[in-house]
């Protein structure tokens, strides 16, 4: 207690020297039949978590319907050839596991997590589910029940009718442009579609098998052969769709929802993939302008001006292609004034360079956090499942650090005048349009939707 | 302060806990803890607004903070290099904070906002957690509204800023915690170091939670403004936290709310066909020191009426109460509360902070029980629950007169009715 620090130490403390970040070594494999295999070793805790991932999702089934793989992969955990629903859901809860099936524009994914003392009936269960989904009529006519009142639901959602609007917007013929379906869609599924894509995408040709944890990797990768080595089945036609021109041309898009008491803003245009060498420069150009706390666009509209709760913004990547977005959930009164600081932030990053320390900072930030992927399993797991799915190079985890702390004051000003490009950016209103309608025109054209898309005059 | 060190990764977690939280917030100012929250990212003696967000994140690490029903927490996680950073940032805030009427309109502004996105702006907003405690109890300290009446909001002043941090964010009712890439040591001398010097205060006086004996079964009911699907939640009072009750109530919550397996997904849901949601269960098990539910949510089918959807809720707690849960059940519960809570003790709330569960936990059995070490022997209690208890918990617990049930009534549906 004697010591005679005194409390009003004003100075803040360096940084000590900072200690190294090593990364975990993975080992790869390709079974016979096809299936990728990456193992990294992480002894946090006794658990392990996986993912089987497919590289074919929802825009790969796009000429079909919309949403498919999604409807798949909710059908998947719902009977196989050997267990019905109820016997599944008990395996799991005895392994003391988690699972979910899921689908995203780009793959179809299996996800899971469990003991370790477990772990070989889990792949058991994967490699069933992957395998002999037995899509039974009852099951599909109650899911597909379900998810009629899930669309339904979605629509009274601001977040998710911003997103919606935007990327129909960017994306236009694209299957990119369509992230959920119409009720008449979903009551068009049938079971047959479904079985369908599930023989086409659920194949070990088209996987990758990845999985973290607490566990001896000969040991996993033998389980591993034994469980899935007898799966067989062929990588699908990997389909592209044309690109349609980008939106030209800043337009309002404004979903009219009566009675609602703040409007979600999103505006956003497009970007580029992971894979472009330009990513990281546009990461770092993003975290400056509103992807971290300490963002210009947070410490505007937030802790200057409290307009919001919530700003940020995104980088977004899919596989083909990608788009900067930018979000604030305002009150009404502010929409423009908003509009305008969100605009004036973009302009001014795209017209002058950052200073150094503001610079430094931001390295610091995305450095820093790139590297807390390293203390928990699923963390781990993420990044591991980047790089796979993006076929980023295999020391992408050793050089991001590098790459970020070689990048300029130059570099920043040509990703925003790049990327950012605010002339072209389209902007989504969601809200009472009696109370933003005049406020968003002074920002472009306006037209004015309901929520199912229809236009309201 | 506790320390557990882990060198897996050169990061760090540093945590801050304060035996405050909304529950015991004063009256006439509903939501006061947790607008006062958003004051301790507003600048103090050494470090101004902006310094917070700003050291943090340029140390390359991330920040929050949350208010929840006793505790009021501040986190870190940041390279293990910036731990004396952190370490003086978190004491120049606990030794005094410096903020002015702009930064409270300000934060009061952003706060509002936050309600709107996640209560006023959503369907289902706030429910059922802010529906059901007004519905539930009838002390003021568990039934008022958490988030905050707007007009309390508004009469807040500065004043009752620095009251409240005189009187709570005292050094003698926090716990500081570091974990992670630590030596222990070494993290005790920089605590010492910059924490020593701030003089303890007066032990807060804390207002009594205790709720009145509970006779009937209380019933409310929300208006839905945005949703179509009429919903209800119904709620449980639980057993006191630590005790053999307890342990066996949360085995039940397994039995009953653990996912697609759980009873009430598996009949209302998959089965029945009566609901689209039906989830729930006991929210933060270890984190609070008060009145507590376990809580139902069931967003049902618009042709279904509430009383068809509510009777199967109850066969389904009949069903326990009369032939309870077979020993190969029990078995599997209890090898997924162990999987579960090794999960929490990694990730859990706030799954982009290492070990944010584990120092949840720590914290929480420090600050309630004066025992962090209870995060290594409390998983024992859960194992050794027999089915008996199981069945004994849902006949004395799981009554009409323990529970409150909160209906929320699309607004749509009211005006076609009427």
């Amino acid at each position: 207690m004697a010591t005679p620090v005194s409390r009003a130490a004003a100075a803040v403390p360096d940084l000590a020297p900072e200690r190294e970040v090593r990364w975990p070594q993975r080992t790869k494999a390709r079974l016979a039949n096809g299936l990728e295999v990456i193992l990294v070793e992480s002894h946090t805790v006794a658990k392990f978590h996986g993912e089987l991932f497919f590289r074919s999702g929802n825009a790969a089934a796009a000429d079909r319907s919309v949403s498919l793989a999604e409807m798949t992969a909710t059908m998947v955990r719902t009977g196989t050839a050997k267990s019905t629903s109820r016997e599944i859901e008990e395996r799991l809860r005895g392994l003391g596991a988690d699972l979910s099936v899921s689908a995203g524009q780009d793959t179809s994914a299996i996800s899971f997590a469990g003991l370790s003392d477990h772990a070989e009936p889990l792949l058991q269960l994967v490699n069933e589910l992957a395998r002999d989904a037995s899509f039974p009529l009852p099951e599909f006519e109650r899911e597909r029940r379900q998810k009629l009142e899930e669309v339904k639901l979605e629509r009274t959602q601001p977040g998710f009718l911003a997103g919606e609007r935007l990327r129909r917007v960017l994306f236009d013929k694209h299957p990119y442009a369509l992230v959920s379906p119409t009720e008449e869609q979903v009551a068009a599924y049938n079971i047959g579609q479904l079985r369908t894509l599930y023989r086409d995408f659920y194949a070990p040709e088209n996987a990758i098998l990845l999985l973290v944890g607490d566990f001896d990797p000969p040991t996993i990768q033998s389980d591993i052969e034994k469980v899935f080595g007898s799966w067989s089945g062929k990588r699908p036609v990997p389909k592209e769709s044309p690109w349609p021109p980008s939106p030209h041309g800043r337009c309002v898009y404004l979903v009219h929802v009566p009675g609602a008491v703040q409007t979600q803003i999103l505006c956003g245009c497009r970007a580029i993939t992971r894979k472009h060498p330009d990513w990281i420069k546009l990461g770092l150009t993003n975290s400056l302008y509103g992807g971290a706390f300490n963002s210009r666009l947070v410490m505007n509209i937030r802790e200057d001006k409290g307009y919001t709760y919530s700003p940020r913004s995104a980088v977004n990547p899919l596989r083909q292609h990608g788009y900067f977005s930018v979000s604030a959930a305002v009150r009404n009164e502010v929409v423009a004034a908003s509009l305008t600081e969100i605009f004036y932030e973009i302009d001014k990053l795209r017209s002058l360079p950052v200073p150094e320390s503001e610079l430094l900072d931001a390295q610091n930030y995305l450095t820093g956090v790139f590297s807390m992927g390293l203390a928990t399993q699923s963390g781990l797991l993420s990044q591991i499942s980047t790089l796979a799915l993006n076929e980023l190079p295999d020391d992408y985890l050793e050089t991001y650090r590098q790459k970020v702390r070689a990048l300029t004051a130059d570099d920043v000003l040509t990703a925003a005048r790049t990327y950012f490009d605010s002339a072209n950016m389209q902007i989504v209103v969601v809200g009472d349009r009696q109370q933003i309608e005049s406020q968003a025109g002074l920002f472009g054209e306006v037209k004015a939707l309901d929520a199912h898309g229809n236009p309201v005059s | 302060m506790v320390v557990a060190p882990d060198s897996t990764a050169p990061v760090v977690t540093v945590g801050v806990y304060y035996k405050i939280g909304f529950r015991l917030e004063p009256q006439g100012r509903s939501g006061f803890a947790h607008l006062f929250e958003h004051m301790m990212f507003q600048g103090s003696e050494n470090a101004a607004k902006m310094q917070h967000i700003k050291l943090v994140n340029s140390s390359g690490g991330v920040l929050n903070g949350s208010t929840m029903y006793d505790v009021t927490n501040y986190y870190e996680a940041v390279p293990s290099n910036a731990l004396e950073r952190i370490l003086w940032l978190e004491a120049d805030r606990m030794g005094a904070l410096k903020v002015d009427d702009e930064n409270l309109r300000n934060q009061r502004d952003v706060v509002k906002e936050e309600v709107r996105v996640n209560v006023m702006n959503q369907p289902y907003g706030g429910f059922p957690w802010l529906d059901m405690p007004p519905v539930a109890f009838r002390n003021w300290a568990n039934a008022h509204n958490f988030y905050g009446d707007f007009a309390d909001l508004d009469a807040a002043s500065l004043a009752d800023v620095q009251a409240f941090f005189r009187t709570y964010y005292v050094p003698n009712n926090a716990v500081l915690l570091i974990l992670g890439d630590v030596h222990p040591a070494d993290g005790f001398a920089l605590v010492e170091k910059h924490f020593a010097n701030i003089p303890a205060g007066a032990p807060p006086k804390f207002a009594d939670p205790t709720e009145p004996e509970q006779i009937e079964e209380r019933r409310g009911y929300v208006l839905e403004k945005f949703g179509t699907l009429p919903a209800m939640a119904i709620g449980y009072v639980l057993p006191p936290r630590r005790t053999a009750d307890w342990c066996a109530m949360a085995l039940l919550d397994q039995a009953l709310h653990g996912g697609r397996a759980g009873h009430i997904y598996r009949e209302l849901v998959l089965e029945k066909q009566l609901a689209v949601e039906a989830d729930g269960g006991i929210d933060d098990i270890f984190g609070y020191n008060g009145p507590s539910q376990m809580t139902t949510r069931i967003l049902h089918k618009p042709e279904i009426a509430s009383d068809e959807t509510l009777a199967a809720f109850d066969t389904i707690i009949r069903e326990i109460q009369e032939q309870g849960i077979t020993d190969s059940e029990l078995g599997q519960l209890k090898v997924k509360w162990r999987s579960d809570y090794f999960a929490t003790l990694e990730g859990g709330r706030g799954g982009y902070m290492p070990k944010y569960g584990l120092m949840h936990l720590l914290a929480c059995f420090t600050l309630f029980d004066g025992k962090p070490q209870l995060v290594n022997t409390i998983l024992d209690g859960f194992l050794a629950v027999g089915k008996e208890q199981i069945q004994h918990v849902a006949r004395t617990y799981l009554t009409p007169e323990n529970r409150a049930i909160v209906f929320r009534k699309p607004a749509s549906a009211t005006e076609e009715a009427a």
